[in-house]
């Protein structure tokens, strides 16, 4: 790493910030923030991210309002070697974006299929029942990628957004311990 | 992308990856007065870019390897591999159990899989030296009660915390005796780098150099004696002179997409377990057809790793899981016999005492992977006070079907990926589920108020094997040393010289053979570089 990014990249995580495009100019803000403040979708569409809010609030409540699509969002757009998704972990093909949108495409087609009602707008008791059946591979018609995966790597994101912030461990009541502190949120 | 090489200026060696093996062999042979050149694929990481944090400790590991994952249990790529300088030590959790004698000898003594051609002694010596390198903690004479004895490590062991206390009972009553967990962490202050502070972020890097990660080591060590590091850099290719008995350096890939032609007078291919295989099989030649030093067939051949049963359980008590070592703070070789486990063959180490974090692979929400919504919600507040694991890693006997191979489809450089096949037969499963047996005995010992296993599927851990050692190029790809059989000048470093792998975590066998190897190659340097 050169100095030019890794002056980048400590600034970033120094503040807890991910780079946000508001008005065509990048500006460094959570991702809740960038939710709070309606920020543009850089890759994924307005249905997309609707149905990315309602999954990530149905796995791990509290990732909606933490900003989950706008995280995933900016993951997507940068470098696979800059990203900060478990789905590198989990040796998810890049484009991540390919990932993700096969994923939200299969839950909303399968949703539909299941109930005549995309997943956004299922009950949460519905919701529930959705991804109990994903998690297990047990969508009927479901094709790739494997539903089992999509919940893994879709709850970790949630996690990471709700409980992997300095934030997060606040509100468990864990100390965070930082050596390099990310020393807002992240 | 440029189709002309250009030509760098001769080397004495390239050394093809900076993770833990080639920073050793790049050490040795910059002291010995050589010029050393090492080529990663990925960033120069710095301490300063370790941060405390699982979103940002992913940067650390591959983004999309050229590896297609295939079997029933698919080999550990994603969370066990490195991605630049540094490589998989740089977030490795720092355990350093040694392989132990019978690990040598399982061919001679239970006529299965291999002999290693040396025995613990010979290696006995290297792990002692390594211990004082590089700094480790720990008892040596505890861990008396398993192996021959060998010099104290160099610091006491580390201090311990409720979360791996809480199963010595369990263990004790399941006469299973427990000692400090080796650890390559400083209980104190240690050759200028300061002790642990225990705030449990080993597995993303430890910035502040407690831990002895590559870069405050061999690799510190290496650029201080001249080694040169060049970072965002892909060997491609292994090259070989006409008569195919000689290396002659290698062909890599820069950032910019230039390719350059390294000549060295020894190439050391240290890219894990998995691109060793790789780099050697599309480094064919009219001499190698079937890929360099592959004349026995057994290149990307033998492919292990270890698999854990891990048992979860919940206390009354405020544990403390977020601090500590991620790694372990106690340890026991009880169950290491290959036939410890009635119906079932293969050693077992038994680890407990890691720190557990909010997120992340190793997170607590992965203790019940089943939970979502509000039930995970309540367990997380409930296991971030209340939840420990401990855990038995497995052995995995090598099976010549677990492979590295080329596919078609090729890389950014035009290098084919690679698949890794893999999958555990029917004496591992009964291995792990003999452990999980076991582990529900030394849990329920405890007083836990919760217990439980997941066994819905093998997790594959540490990945060892493709470029075996033997005695010889009918049997083997590599010598003890490393040293190729077809090609003397060419050496491969890492875990894939394992032809066994025991149930100890590598990397401390790792350090111990390539500084073995890398001594023999300096004392030996005028024979072996022509």
């Amino acid at each position: 790493m050169d100095a030019m990014e890794r002056r980048v990249f400590l600034k970033g995580a120094s503040m807890g910030l991910l780079a946000f495009t508001v008005g065509g100019i990048d500006t460094l803000m959570t991702p809740g923030e960038a939710r709070a403040r309606a920020v543009p979708f850089r890759l994924l569409n307005g249905e997309e991210a609707e149905t990315l809010e309602a999954l990530g609030e149905a796995l791990v409540p509290g990732a909606r309002e933490a900003g989950i699509a706008h995280f995933i969002d900016q993951q997507v757009s940068v470098p696979p070697g800059e990203a900060l998704l478990e789905a590198r972990i989990v040796n998810v093909k890049p484009p991540f974006m390919n990932f993700y949108r096969a994923a939200i495409g299969g839950v909303d087609r399968a949703s539909t299929t299941r109930s005549g009602k995309r997943f956004a707008a299922l009950s949460a008791s519905e919701q529930h029942d959705f991804i109990d059946a994903l998690r297990q591979n047990k969508i009927n018609g479901w094709q790739r990628p494997p539903g089992g995966l999509v919940y893994f790597v879709l709850r970790s994101d949630a996690v990471d957004v709700v409980y992997g912030t300095m934030e997060g461990y606040e509100s468990l009541g864990v100390p965070y311990l930082p050596h390099i502190a990310p020393d807002k949120r992240w | 992308m440029a189709t002309q090489a250009k030509l760098e200026e001769k080397v004495d060696v390239v050394i093809a990856g900076a993770g833990a093996s080639g920073s050793t062999f790049a050490a040795v042979l910059a002291r010995a007065g050589k010029k050393v050149v090492l080529i990663d694929n990925g960033p120069d990481w710095q301490l300063t870019d370790l941060i405390s944090s699982d979103l940002w400790g992913r940067r650390i590991k591959p983004a999309g390897p050229p590896f297609i994952l295939e079997g029933k249990q698919v080999a550990p790529i994603g969370y066990h591999g490195g991605w630049g300088v540094g490589g998989a030590a740089l977030h490795w959790f720092a355990n350093v159990p040694r392989l132990l004698p019978n690990d040598f000898r399982i061919k001679s003594e239970h006529n299965r899989a291999h002999d290693w051609p040396i025995a613990y002694e010979d290696v006995a010596p290297w792990y002692d030296k390594v211990a004082d390198d590089i700094g480790i903690s720990g008892d040596a004479r505890a861990e008396q009660l398993w192996r021959p004895a060998g010099r104290d490590y160099p610091m006491p062991p580390m201090k311990t915390f409720k979360n791996g206390e809480v199963w010595l009972k369990g263990f004790a009553a399941n006469n299973i005796r427990m000692v400090p967990a080796a650890v390559a962490m400083n209980s104190v202050d240690y050759k200028g780098r300061p002790a642990c502070i225990y705030d449990g972020w080993c597995h993303v890097g430890c910035p502040i150099g407690a831990l002895a990660n590559p870069q405050v080591t061999y690799l510190g060590e290496a650029r201080a004696a001249g080694a040169e590091v060049r970072a965002w850099s892909t060997v491609t290719r292994v090259l070989t002179d006409a008569s195919g008995k000689k290396a002659t350096g290698v062909e890599y890939f820069d950032r910019d997409g230039e390719k350059h032609v390294q000549p060295a007078s020894v190439v050391v291919c240290a890219s894990w377990a998995a691109q060793n295989p790789r780099l050697l099989l599309n480094s064919a030649t009219d001499k190698h057809p079937n890929g360099l030093a592959n004349a026995s067939g057994l290149v990307g051949k033998y492919i292990m790793t270890h698999f854990t049963a891990v048992t979860n359980a919940m206390f009354d008590d405020d544990l403390e899981g977020a601090k500590g070592t991620i790694g372990g703070q106690f340890m026991s070789y009880e169950r290491y016999a290959k036939t410890a486990h009635k119906g079932a063959f293969g050693s077992t180490l038994l680890v407990c005492g890691g720190a557990a974090k909010a997120s992340g692979l190793t997170g607590i929400h992965n203790a019940r992977p089943d939970l979502f919504g509000p039930a995970l919600a309540d367990f997380m507040k409930r296991a971030v006070k209340d939840f420990t694991r401990f855990t038995a890693a497995c052995e995995e006997q090598p099976k010549i079907e677990n492979r590295v191979e080329l596919v078609t489809e090729k890389d950014e450089f035009g290098m084919p990926l690679a698949r890794i096949v893999h999958n555990y037969d029917d004496n591992e499963a009964a291995l792990w589920n003999a452990n999980f047996e076991e582990g529900l005995k030394i849990a329920r010992a405890t007083g836990a108020k919760e217990v439980w296993q997941l066994r819905t599927a093998m997790p594959a851990i540490h990945l060892m094997g493709g470029t075996i050692m033997g005695t010889g190029a009918d049997n083997s790809v590599v010598d003890s040393f490393g040293q190729t059989h077809e090609v003397p000048n060419l050496y491969v470093a890492g875990p894939g010289i394992f032809p066994t792998c025991g149930a100890s975590n590598p990397t401390y066998t790792i350090f111990a053979l390539s500084l073995r190897g890398a001594e023999n190659l300096a004392s030996n340097w005028g024979t072996i570089a022509g």
